[in-house]
């Protein structure tokens, strides 16, 4: 199994709000990392080390929850645990018949056929599990998962103040200043995110 | 089975202030399957608990090094040990009635079988039971079934047993004590490889 990798940076006396940052930035890689392959049913590690970085991913969703936006993280967390929910059921059948063929293998002549039947229906469960999957992935692939996940802990844009042109003589009162029309915002306060961004709460 | 809400936690606070929290609620809800999983048949109860221990071992795979005293990280390889026998113990849970749920299909279908060739008959004649669909198949399915019987009380015992030393060693005391603690010194990167 993959070893969960370290989370540069991260201590015990940093905010909780910024080791949210730190460690599900490096947990979404993971996750996106171990994607290649799973769908090879010979190569059922890869499903393995996939599922687990869903389950680490899941877990820090769950552990940072309180510094991240709810209405964003919901539905991430909807689409990771639905990940977690469908590798799982291709990786029951993976192990049953790794310790299927084993179990058949010292097994007697007259008890194979009854054994391989067995092989048989776990098979299946598996190609139906590797549909699923296949699904799956294309799903979280059209849903931007990714995108999503960089977006739920992306600091905000930071907004440069915009210099005032110098106001030619004689304009010196604007017209707000003189009670008329209200300032018009500027480009870049315009293209500023709404209040809920998808930046950390309480940030 | 969804995880205790952790109150108190604070986005401005320390990761490890945090942290504390959120593990000495797992802890809490690892230790509330017990004495319910030292019956072996409560299988759910199994299968919570396993859900429990993953739950504590992701946060402390993430939190032990950075944040707590030294004794975390050896809770974090007993709480994985933990985890792993009861998936195993899950996974016989899960095998054994798909196997009895084959073995009974394949008798139906030798009963249905046998009573048509019974058809319109007074008795039953022994010699229409020979040679009924699916016989080659009994011994196999038989063996498998008994082995994963068998199997899943060999790795209830070796819960047990690893439980107690759980217990022996005073886990639960020594991890809450652990998460109290911060480490002394920063910990460098190289330093906090977590546990696989």
């Amino acid at each position: 199994m993959a070893k969960a990798r370290p989370i540069p940076g991260l201590s015990g006396e940093m905010r909780y709000s910024d080791a949210a940052t730190a460690t599900i930035a490096v947990r979404s890689d993971e996750l996106f990392e171990h994607a290649a392959g799973v769908l090879d049913v010979t190569q059922i590690e890869a499903v393995h080390a996939m599922r687990v970085a869903t389950r680490r991913l899941r877990s820090v969703l769950e552990f940072y929850e309180p510094c991240l936006d709810h209405e964003q993280l919901e539905p991430i967390l909807d689409q990771v645990c639905d990940l977690a929910d469908v590798l799982g059921q291709r990786r029951d059948p993976d192990v049953e018949l790794e310790a299927l063929a084993s179990f058949a293998a010292a097994a007697s002549e007259a008890e194979r056929p009854g054994i391989e039947r067995f092989i048989d229906r776990t098979s299946e469960q598996q190609q139906q599990a590797n549909a699923e999957l296949a699904q799956m992935l294309g799903q979280i692939e059209a849903d931007d998962l990714r995108g999503r996940l960089a977006a739920l802990i992306a600091p905000p844009p930071v907004v440069e103040p915009v210099a005032e042109p110098a106001a030619a003589p004689g304009e010196e009162q604007s017209a707000s200043a003189a009670g008329g029309e209200q300032p018009v915002p500027s480009a870049v306060e315009a293209a500023a995110p709404p209040a809920k961004s998808g930046w950390l709460r309480r940030r | 089975m969804k995880a205790r809400k952790v109150k108190g936690l604070d986005p401005d606070g320390t990761l490890a202030d945090n942290a504390q929290r959120v593990v000495a609620a797992r802890i809490d809800e690892l230790y509330d399957f017990v004495p319910a999983v030292l019956d072996p048949s409560r299988v759910k109860k199994l299968h919570n608990m396993r859900i429990a221990a993953k739950r504590l071992r992701y946060v402390l795979e993430v939190t032990s090094a950075a944040c707590f005293g030294p004794y975390a990280l050896t809770a974090t390889k007993r709480v994985r040990e933990l985890q792993d026998l009861l998936g195993e113990i899950h996974d016989c849970d899960i095998q054994l009635p798909r196997v009895q749920q084959i073995r009974a299909e394949l008798s139906e279908d030798a009963v249905a079988e046998l009573g048509r060739r019974a058809s319109g008959a007074a008795d039953l004649d022994p010699a229409l039971a020979s040679g009924l669909p699916h016989s080659e198949a009994w011994a196999g399915l038989a063996a498998l079934e008994h082995y994963l019987a068998v199997r899943r009380g060999l790795l209830y015992d070796r819960f047990t047993t690893v439980w107690q030393d759980i217990e022996r060693s005073a886990m639960r005391a020594r991890l809450e004590y652990a998460i109290a603690e911060r480490p002394s010194l920063a910990v460098s990167d190289d330093e906090m490889t977590p546990i696989s």
